[in-house]
């Protein structure tokens, strides 16, 4: 989900850029610091839109850099457990798919055992008993094309298809964050086919 | 580090996210298109000072915008903000138009939690922004 918030930090200035571009210099050097990261917290910073605020610089100590705590506003993308979101499938195979939604990639497991070596202490899945996360009528179909079909070819699910899922499980590592997803749910599963009308 | 209870059904979203301002696909396709756009105007070659981060959102809320208008998304937000929803149940629900007050309570379940809205508000709720979306 994408959220609008205020965030602050402190920005390091070498004294080369004191002049008449000091705010300019400052504002370049946080979107550049900032825009594009990842944290665990705020989840994935998307862009800034704007600064509130930037306080008086204090000079450090030894070094003459100056510190400026600054004040802003920015776009995140912070995916949440229980969340159900639409994204589009990249890859398909017999483990399961990945999607994509917006920064975060989701992964949609084919396989119990597979699950339970991801799941680690940094997922919060209550029940393993409902870790197969696609439902079982649909099974993968290897080929040119791979998939995951239902028995009666129905509903495809392949590179490019847009689904809705459900997140089941987040973990968050050094520069992103990484999702489990499940579309086994009631109004999840395939929504837009790019072979329709073929 | 991941907060061990968020559940997004239930609306815990934790201190830092509960209050703070949501935003639909929609919306965040216009402010986007205008990062982008200004972007252009300033260099030629934009995608050096765009981040991949940016590059993946824009063309997701693109893609799943719901609505090309945004005085209907305006719409839209006023509608359900009329029923008392939080932000983030306002998103969610922009973000998946539910056609069936079956579908929309599978996909926010905390709106019809003990003592929120019923079917019947729900239905009307759903009308509207069908209605929103008929004559965007």
């Amino acid at each position: 989900m994408f959220f609008h918030i205020r965030l602050e930090r402190n920005l390091q200035l070498h004294p080369r850029f004191f002049g008449p571009q000091l705010r300019d210099k400052l504002v370049e050097k946080l979107i550049h610091d900032v825009e594009g990261t990842c944290s665990g917290r705020h989840g994935f910073v998307v862009a800034v839109t704007g600064v509130d605020t930037i306080g008086k610089g204090l000079i450090r100590d030894g070094t003459g850099y100056v510190t400026f705590p600054i004040h802003y506003q920015c776009v995140v993308f912070r995916p949440f457990k229980g969340e159900i979101l639409e994204g589009v499938v990249t890859l398909v195979n017999k483990m399961g798919f990945f999607a994509e939604a917006g920064p975060v990639q989701i992964f949609v497991s084919n396989h119990v055992s597979l699950l339970k070596f991801v799941c680690s202490s940094s997922f919060s899945l209550n029940n393993l008993e409902s870790l197969q996360l696609i439902p079982d009528d649909m099974s993968f179909q290897s080929g040119d094309v791979p998939c995951y079909e239902t028995s009666d070819s129905s509903v495809r699910i392949q590179k490019d298809s847009e689904v809705r899922l459900k997140i089941v499980g987040t973990r968050v590592d050094a520069t992103e964050i990484f999702c489990i997803g499940t579309i086994k749910d009631d109004f999840l599963g395939l929504i837009g086919d790019p072979t329709a009308g073929a | 580090m991941a907060n061990e209870e968020e559940d997004a059904s239930e609306l815990k979203l934790g201190e830092d996210f509960l209050k703070e301002k949501c935003l639909m696909n929609a919306e965040v396709a216009k402010i986007l298109q205008h990062k982008y756009d200004t972007a252009n105007q300033m260099s030629d070659d934009p995608s050096s000072q765009l981040s991949q981060v940016f590059e993946k959102s824009f063309a997701y809320v693109k893609r799943f915008s719901r609505y090309k208008n945004p005085e209907a998304v305006q719409q839209v937000r006023e509608v359900l903000s009329r029923n008392q929803l939080a932000e983030f149940e306002v998103c969610v629900l922009g973000n998946l138009c539910p056609e069936t007050v079956e579908e929309a309570t599978a996909l926010v379940p905390s709106i019809a939690k003990k003592g929120r809205l019923d079917d019947e508000r729900i239905e009307q709720m759903l009308a509207d922004l069908a209605r929103i979306k008929t004559f965007e």
